[in-house]
């Protein structure tokens, strides 16, 4: 089975600083790791493979320094890496991202699950992996958290609220993974030695015969227009009495009032 | 003569039941946009009839397709029905609950309408035509302001409970109700529903609560969290606590208000020992009555309370609950 996962670098901690002409994110110095739920992404895949064989492609698309989070899923035990970089993709909203990696996965070819982390903690969208499967023409099981792999094919479960849905999904098609799927664990320094001993493959947009108008800024319909601190409300605190009873009777009486109570 | 924008409203349901998000983005829409056309968007079996439940909330119109297909659904279909009735009618804006479902099927539309779609928005508002959308992002530490300029319609979800949900007087009760019973859609690769199980949700589920008493390090001893009990049980409410609390094992992540916990939007929230970080703030901002109760007189959590009590938090509880007693008996 062939199986790609894309995995997103995301910084380090969220204490992020944002270009304030262009609003992107500036990534410059800023240590990146992979996103945690893409973990999970790369270890449901590695398992597939150990039940039924076949080659695990980790693939992320953005600047050189992604190749960090590439690295540690070739650590993890991926077969081979592509690093999709290129000018032409910087300021990528989902959309674009989604079209990018479409194309990726069309060119590596034959490819039967494409996995995805259910969302990439630092813009918390989820928007990816659907878009993906929409663009490839493939069914989607989101927010998976049970795989496996049967005679009937693949069958999962996903969460909508209080239900549980075991979904049968047939192939090719687009699984995003939940922190529930499985344990990653800890890589060990030998692992994490062999990840950076193998090759990684670059492509571009001429590689991926990519439209150039569904690309990078051009083709993301959204921009970010504006960033602001996280408001709280503030509101005039009416103070109590300081003796407890007599604070608590007035807070009743104003409950009261306004049919709180 | 120029038509009257829309925006719509996806009016997810489960085991028969409207979305609570659903019913606050009807009352949302209704304020930020009062001379749009607000239209709730209903894919129901032929017998359900769950348009009563969204004409409460007075939409303008509801658009219900109501055909025996949609008994078992999977998004990718959800997703080629909207798609249809969006390319016939042209909205301006769509949105979509932040839920389990709304994540999956909105970015599977927003690729076939080559859109754009903002995610987990905690606020929205018109500039003209204009959806301004205001999402979270680096852990909630930043807020940034999303627009779709030129693609339509401009689609969000918007995280649970974060506008309150208000029921319309009985004359402006939704009475324009449209079915279509004939849609047909190709038949695609898409996952088929096995077996759905219905897992009972913990019994506190402070999302939902109306009353919260929530405690922070300065009511973490096992006299305060006792004398918490008693509280929740005399006022009926649910138990939430700071994410230093969740050390404790009789406190998890379910029972944590703030940014990496629940969001919650109860009408009367009691804020004991508690600081008033920002992560904790950001979970409680839909709070509509915020009592404070803090020894420091200085703390954050008093520029966000209605009322403050600067003092001992289990003292106060204590006579709270004598006092609820004596009001009960
Ligand atoms: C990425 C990240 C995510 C986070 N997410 C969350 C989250 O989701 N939820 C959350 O809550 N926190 C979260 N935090 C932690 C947050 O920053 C604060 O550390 C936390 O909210 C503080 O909890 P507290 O108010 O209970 O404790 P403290 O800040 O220690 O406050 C205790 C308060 O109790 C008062 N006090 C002491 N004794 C008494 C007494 N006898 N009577 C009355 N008052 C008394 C003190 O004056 C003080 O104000 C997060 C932090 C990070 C970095
Ligand atoms: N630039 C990227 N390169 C590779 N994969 C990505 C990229 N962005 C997002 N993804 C994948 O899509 C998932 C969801 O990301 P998001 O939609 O950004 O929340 C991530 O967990 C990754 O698996």
């Amino acid at each position: 089975m062939k199986i790609v996962v894309c995995l997103k670098q995301v910084p380090e901690t969220n204490q992020v600083k944002l270009d304030p002409v262009t609003h992107n994110l500036i990534r410059q110095g800023l240590a990146g790791r992979i996103n945690p739920f893409d973990r999970h992404a790369v270890q449901a895949a590695l398992d597939l493979k150990a039940q039924v064989g076949g080659e695990v492609i980790v693939l992320s698309m953005g600047p050189n320094d992604n190749e960090y989070c590439l690295r540690e899923g070739l650590a993890m035990g991926a077969d081979r890496a592509i690093l999709l970089s290129a000018r032409a993709f910087a300021g990528s909203d989902t959309l674009a991202t989604g079209y990018t990696l479409s194309q990726a996965i069309r060119k590596i070819g034959a490819v039967d699950l494409a996995f995805f982390g259910r969302q990439a903690v630092d813009a918390d969208t989820g928007q990816v992996g659907p878009i993906v499967a929409e663009f490839l023409g493939w069914p989607q099981l989101t927010l998976a958290s049970q795989l496996t792999w049967t005679d009937q094919g693949l069958q999962g479960v996903r969460r909508l609220g209080a239900l549980a849905q075991t979904l049968a999904v047939p192939l090719p098609a687009v699984v995003t993974a939940t922190r529930e799927l499985n344990d990653p664990g800890y890589l060990q320094p030998r692992q994490i030695k062999a990840g950076f001993q193998q090759p990684i493959l670059t492509w571009n947009e001429v590689d991926l015969e990519a439209d150039p108008a569904r690309l990078g800024v051009a083709g993301s319909p959204t921009v970010v227009r504006k960033i602001l601190a996280p408001q709280t409300k503030t509101v005039p605190t009416q103070y109590l009495n300081p003796d407890p009873q007599a604070a608590v009777a007035e807070l009743l009486t104003a409950l009261q009032a306004k049919n709180l109570l | 003569m120029t038509k009257i924008p829309e925006v719509w409203i996806f009016a997810e349901h489960q085991q028969n039941q409207i979305e609570p998000t659903v019913l606050q983005l009807i009352s949302k829409a209704q304020a930020i946009a009062p001379t749009f056309k607000v239209v709730a968007v209903l894919l129901e079996a032929p017998d359900q009839q769950l348009e009563q439940t969204l004409a409460a909330y007075g939409p303008d119109q509801i658009l219900a397709v109501k055909q025996s297909q949609l008994e078992q659904v999977a998004d990718v279909e959800q997703a080629m029905i909207l798609q249809q009735l969006v390319q016939a009618r042209q909205p301006n804006s769509f949105l979509f609950g932040a839920t389990a479902l709304g994540r999956s099927l909105a970015p599977r539309l927003q690729a076939k309408l080559q859109t754009g779609l903002t995610a987990d928005c905690l606020d929205l508002y018109f500039e003209d035509e204009l959806l301004v959308q205001v999402k979270p992002s680096y852990g909630d530490n930043i807020m940034c302001e999303i627009t779709c300029p030129e693609r339509r319609p401009q689609m969000a979800t918007v995280r649970p409970n974060t506008f309150a949900a208000v029921p319309v007087e009985a004359d402006q009760v939704c009475q324009e109700i449209e079915v279509l019973t004939d849609l047909t859609w190709p038949k695609v690769a898409h996952f088929d529903i096995l077996n759905e199980q219905v897992i009972p949700t913990p019994p506190a589920s402070l999302a939902q609560a109306d009353r919260i008493v929530a405690l922070g390090r300065g009511a973490a001893d096992p006299a305060s969290v006792a004398t918490a009990r008693q509280l929740t049980a005399a006022l009926n409410a649910q138990l939430g606590v700071t994410r230093p609390l969740t050390d404790d094992p009789q406190f998890a992540v379910s029972n944590q208000i703030g940014q990496s916990g629940q969001t919650v939007a109860p009408e009367l929230l009691f804020c004991c020992g508690i600081s008033g970080a920002v992560q904790f703030l950001t979970g409680i901002t839909q709070a509509q009555t915020v009592v404070a109760i803090n020894s420091d007189a200085q703390a954050a959590i008093f520029g966000v309370a209605d009322y403050g009590f600067v003092g001992d938090a289990k003292a106060f509880m204590t006579a709270l609950n004598h006092a609820l007693l004596a009001k009960n008996a």
